[in-house]
């Protein structure tokens, strides 16, 4: 087909263009966007220190009073320490499970393998409000209540798709011979794991947990569902918050959130890699 | 059960005597490697989701007779399936977007940048914060006399204020800010692992570089597109967070009515039946993916 020679003139001058200044076309949609990804960011974290209990933006003057009101709210404090709470039982059972499903869809060859990782990875596809629903139903119906233990497994449940990722990701670039060389020299295959294996995949494993960790101290659909009246997270604790009026005291706990994600994921990138984390190779 | 049977009891007896019966029965070793994540998922997650589907089949709250007519009522309601139509229209916008800025950020790394790790950690950062801090953050830009409208009035060319809070601007806004990031890494893991001697033999050959980018580069990175599109249409479609906090009651998405079916109207055999239907446009859309022939779940290699 032969575009009109307008058409095609135009083209070539748009080709030539893009071919002279590509880069610094490149440059300038990386500087865009990045700025669009951490604005929002900067707002929160400059609006902690605003002076004003009614937003307004420039504040007049800069003050710490939010972090010291925070500190003296009980409530918030509580959500905080209950965030944290089921945090401590929810990553080591989420990495736990995900790591004998790694291991598992890696080493053995068994009937539903595939279905296995399917089942491992749909927590993360299935939208978060119709599993926590489901959940609702499910511990209602059974009578098992809502409450602290069920937003622990919540939880777990959404820590799997992500923690079997990253440790199935290391298993498969993980040199196999070197667990031959060991069953070779006569080391059990439970002895190998722990000699051999678990020492070479402990740092994606740590990497996943604190990102499990980072999983569950986020986590609001779930929670916000499944919990009671009594267990207030941190995120349920501002949803409820952003419900009534905004107060500055918000900007303090974005802060929080802020930190304990760069933390995290900071700490979890210097451990493996950062395409381990991003990427599903 | 058995074997969810015997894996309990792995975790219960002492590990040396676990270790020796494990150590003489493959068979058994693989049954509780299995087991416990199987019996964990099945129990948290399978059960919720089948209890699911027989709740959306009741009239009232169990015990109550078997109907249809929770289905009928979405169906033949001009205002679900107003909602259900709002939250398509709205995801696939959403989808457009953060799949075309995010294909062209990843673009823009992948050849123009030598600072690539840099840049990926400073892409999933926000990521990793919380989801209702950031619709957060928008609140506070788009609201009426926030951020951007400050900025704005303080140019020559408005002296009204936006106020793009609660209108379906602010939700495109919203839902782009959150699935850039989903929508950049796909890309950015099929066009690094793209072989770019061919763009380099498209451009010898006398293609410039736009060409090459549609005939070479777009097509070779097909399976990263369907990818993306997935990751960020699924969530859209099922999201209340983002509507409910910056799109108000003019822009209400089926995640919004779920969510009131449960914490409002106590009606969960009508909340059931939202759900299904989302779960249902899910299925549809992982279907068509895997039809396009996209390998959505990574099996791994046959190792060993």
């Amino acid at each position: 087909m032969k575009l009109p020679a307008p058409v095609r003139h135009g083209i070539n001058l748009v080709e030539l263009f893009v071919h002279r200044h590509g880069s610094k076309l490149g440059f300038g949609v990386i500087g865009v966007l990045l700025l669009f990804l951490w604005a929002p960011i900067f707002v929160v974290s400059f609006m902690s220190f605003a002076d004003r209990e009614v937003l307004n933006f420039p504040p007049d003057e800069l003050t710490i009073q939010w972090y010291v009101s925070f500190l003296g709210n009980q409530q918030a404090l509580d959500a905080l320490y209950t965030t944290l709470h089921v945090a401590a039982f929810a990553t080591p059972i989420g990495i736990g499970i995900s790591i004998l499903i790694a291991y598992a869809i890696d080493r053995y060859d068994f009937p539903g393998r595939t279905a296995l990782q399917v089942l491992a990875t749909l927590p993360m596809i299935i939208p978060l409000i119709v599993v926590a629903v489901a959940m609702t139903m499910f511990f209602g119906q059974l009578g098992l209540g809502s409450g602290f233990w069920m937003v622990v497994f919540a939880h777990s449940i959404q820590i799997i798709p992500f923690g079997t990722l990253i440790i199935l990701s290391t298993l498969l670039s993980f040199d196999k011979t070197l667990e031959e060389a060991s069953k070779d020299l006569g080391a059990n295959e439970l002895e190998t794991f722990y000699q051999i294996t678990l020492p070479n995949i402990l740092p994606s494993i740590i990497a996943a947990t604190l990102l499990g960790f980072t999983i569950s101290f986020n986590e609001f659909v779930y929670t916000y569902f499944v919990k009671d009246t009594a267990t207030n997270t941190l995120p349920t604790y501002i949803w409820d918050r952003l419900q009534h009026s905004a107060s500055p005291e918000v900007n303090v706990i974005s802060v929080i959130f802020l930190g304990v994600a760069v933390l995290m994921v900071l700490l979890a990138v210097l451990i493996t890699n950062v395409e381990r984390i991003a990427i599903r190779d | 059960m058995s074997n969810n049977e015997r894996a309990v009891g792995r975790v219960s007896s002492s590990f040396r005597k676990a270790s020796d019966t494990l150590r003489d029965r493959p068979r058994l070793r693989l049954a509780a490697i299995v087991g416990i994540p199987v019996a964990f998922l099945a129990f948290f997650f399978i059960g919720p989701l089948l209890v699911m589907l027989w709740f959306s089949f009741q009239s009232g709250m169990p015990p109550a007779p078997t109907t249809l007519d929770n289905y009928i009522q979405i169906i033949s309601s001009d205002l679900y399936f107003g909602i259900i139509w709002r939250t398509t229209v709205i995801t696939v916008q959403t989808t457009l977007l953060a799949t075309v800025l995010g294909y062209t950020l990843a673009y823009s790394i992948v050849r123009f940048s030598r600072r690539a790790t840099l840049l990926l950690v400073l892409i999933i950062l926000p990521f990793w914060t919380n989801y209702i801090i950031r619709m957060y953050a928008w609140i506070n830009i788009l609201q009426s006399g926030g951020v951007l409208d400050t900025i704005m009035m303080a140019t020559p060319l408005y002296s009204e204020p936006l106020s793009l809070l609660y209108s379906q601007t602010a939700v495109l806004i919203g839902f782009t800010y959150i699935w850039l990031p989903l929508g950049t890494l796909p890309f950015y893991a099929s066009l690094t692992n793209m072989d770019t001697d061919l763009i380099d033999a498209a451009k010898d050959l006398g293609a410039g570089p736009l060409k090459a980018f549609a005939t070479v580069t777009l097509p070779m990175t097909m399976n990263g597109i369907v990818v993306g599109i997935i990751l960020v249409a699924i969530p859209t479609f099922g999201s209340f967070i983002t509507p409910a906090l910056l799109g108000g009651t003019d822009n209400v998405m089926i995640g919004m009515t779920i969510e009131s079916q449960f914490m409002e109207a106590f009606n969960w055999p009508f909340g059931a039946a939202l759900s299904v239907i989302v779960s249902f446009m899910v299925v549809v859309a992982l279907l068509v993916a895997l039809l396009s022939g996209t390998d959505l779940f990574d099996k791994p290699e046959e190792s060993q």
